[in-house]
């Protein structure tokens, strides 16, 4: 793969003349955590490089949490997103497959992929919950995203994904080309440290190949135990770049608006003559992992769980995905 | 430039007739707008404008183009409002979706039909599509039960249809009153009195979850083979699209994938009779 570099200053100098033509979002620190900024002029310096993982999901971007999906909408600027890490540049292989499928194409969501440039980071740290690697999916990016960034004291240094990135490089930024074998393999060895980190962290965890069976052959009293801090927010859907399931809310006119909805929710399934497949709560919070581990890997060619763990930070019942999966490996 | 396609927008047609069928059941007569068709089995989104939508499969001909008939049962928020409206109004269509009945599978095949209650409504369509060519059937034999005889539906029909060649209609009620000079019990016991070659033919079962259930176990104690019965699966078909996952029947989406689905295919999916 090819790498550019340009310097920090001038990078952000770029950024900042971007702002002029283009929506841009990048992770920036809060008091709290990391998440994507629209970003201004005096946000650019502040900006995360190399960080796991933004608060928010990749997919609030070209799902949103509510649409009118019926009126035209407004023709925004192209956007910019920067800072994504892996596990949510992955995730758009099966929203891809589920909103570009030939026969029911979104165009919503199509136009927002189109005029989106996505710019990876690569992760050198990891979080408490991270475990990418268990689900085969790497700390940086190789595929999917339009490019790869990554901060060296002051170099900014950028390998090329797509060739809508190889444009936005040498056409728009004007990066030089990296020749330094050197940096490239320092990168490089940083990228099998924090995946050699990540293996470590996290060898408790059943390969991913492992998780559909472990899931189906179950028993009952596994997911009552695990769903009994469970109140059915649905957090963990709303958080989880590959879920997206929705709902279609009738408006006068004959709109409709799209709204983000959670399998966790009471009535989910629940059909017009009453039956309810998902009516107790085991029920509904063993279906999650049903879709994801067993269903959805017979149904689709991409995987429903990249292992970023949010599921896990945002559960106000503290429901742990990866305590519970050792627990059914053991 | 033609406007490129928004699967979420419905299309407008415009309710010129309301057919009382039971207290329950009404049957609205829609001209669409726009052209429109669908395959006997596939099912449309109806809406009511501001209010919501809900998946029906048109109880009409296919191959009539220029009208379509939907048979509603008064179960919840959008049925009730439907059934208060008027001729004149105006509602929502989306679809055709899914995949629906395989007609030309059943050709030189004895077919036994096994419907129950509104369950009927998505098989009148295949009954019309089936009398369009009944040089290509054996046999069709229809096997329909309700609760009662006034909630019976479809009365003239049923009278048309037992003029039909090859056509037999056989029916049932949970509880007769004086009037009924019919079979009286659950669907299945008509199914005890059915001269049917089994290895020549195919089932088509429609109607209530409980309904197919037992139907199907009786059809597979008759000798059908899984593959040869076809069920029209009810489950909260929302978007109709194959994204919005309230009709997730394991790994099927029920409204792309069927909803009308063989036995074999979806007896390991959890959930098929709830």
């Amino acid at each position: 793969m090819d790498y550019y570099f340009i310097n920090r200053k001038e990078w952000d100098k770029k950024l900042e003349e971007l702002l002029e033509s283009h929506n841009i979002f990048a992770p920036v620190p809060n008091e709290f955590s990391l998440d994507y900024e629209v970003l201004t002029p005096s946000l650019i310096p502040l900006v995360s490089y190399n960080k796991p993982k933004p608060a928010s999901p990749l997919k609030i971007f070209f799902t949103p949490i509510k649409e009118n999906v019926t009126s035209p909408g407004k023709d925004e600027k192209p956007i910019i997103i920067m800072g994504v890490p892996n596990c949510d540049v992955e995730a758009l292989g099966i929203l891809d497959e589920i909103y570009l499928d030939e026969s029911f194409e979104d165009l919503f969501y199509r136009k927002r992929r189109q005029k989106t440039l996505i710019i990876s980071t690569d992760c050198f740290d990891l979080q408490e919950h991270c475990h990418c690697t268990s689900y085969g999916v790497k700390p940086w990016s190789e595929q999917r995203a339009d490019l790869a960034v990554t901060l060296i004291k002051d170099q900014i240094i950028l390998r090329v994904i797509s060739e809508k990135g190889k444009t936005f490089v040498t056409e728009t930024i004007q990066a030089s080309p990296l020749n330094d074998k050197g940096l490239i393999s320092s990168i490089e060895n940083r990228h099998r440290e924090i995946e050699d980190l990540l293996n470590r962290t996290n060898k408790e965890l059943p390969d991913y190949k492992e998780t559909g069976r472990l899931v189906k052959s179950s028993s009952k009293a596994i997911w009552v135990k695990h769903s009994s801090t469970c109140v059915s927010c649905g957090a963990c859907t709303t958080i989880c770049p590959t879920c997206t399931c929705f709902l279609l809310i009738d408006k006068p006119g004959f709109h409709k608006v799209k709204q983000m909805d959670a399998c966790q929710y009471p009535g989910f399934e629940k059909t017009a003559g009453g039956e309810d497949p998902l009516k107790e709560l085991h029920e509904r919070f063993r279906n999650r992992y049903m879709c994801k581990y067993v269903w959805k890997p017979e149904k689709f060619k991409h995987i429903a769980c990249t292992g970023c763990g949010r599921c896990i930070e945002a559960c106000i019942g503290k429901i742990n995905k990866n305590k519970l999966f050792i627990e059914l490996a053991k | 430039m033609p406007a490129e396609k928004n699967i979420y927008k419905p299309i407008r047609a415009k309710l010129v007739d309301v057919i009382v069928e039971s207290p329950t059941i009404k049957t609205f007569v829609l001209i669409p707008e726009e052209e429109f068709s669908f395959k006997t089995g596939q099912f449309i989104e109806l809406s009511v404008d501001g209010i919501g939508e809900a998946p029906f499969t048109p109880s009409s001909s296919p191959l009539i183009k220029d009208k379509i008939e939907v048979t509603v049962m008064k179960t919840g928020y959008v049925t009730e409002y439907m059934h208060n409206l008027k001729p004149g109004v105006m509602m929502g269509i989306r679809g055709p979706y899914g995949r629906g009945y395989p007609v030309e599978k059943f050709h030189d095949k004895e077919i036994l039909v096994v419907g129950g209650g509104c369950g009927f409504a998505p098989i009148r369509s295949l009954l019309y599509n089936l009398a369009a060519i009944t040089d290509k059937l054996r046999k069709v034999t229809l096997c329909y039960g309700s609760k009662t005889p006034e909630e019976c539906i479809y009365k003239p029909y049923i009278t048309e249809l037992k003029k039909i060649p090859k056509f037999e209609v056989l029916r049932t009620v949970d509880r007769a009153d004086s009037t009924w000079t019919e079979k009286v019990g659950v669907v299945t016991v008509l199914l005890d009195d059915v001269k049917v070659d089994v290895k020549n033919s195919v089932a088509v079962v429609c109607g209530p979850p409980i309904m197919m259930k037992f139907s199907t176990l009786k059809l597979l104690e008759m000798g059908y083979p899984e593959h040869d019965i076809y069920l029209s699966m009810e489950k909260n078909m929302s978007c109709g699209l194959g994204k919005c996952g309230h009709c997730m029947m394991g790994k099927y989406f029920v409204c792309k994938d069927g909803p009308v689905f063989t036995y074999d295919e979806i007896k390991d999916q959890p959930h098929i009779w709830s």
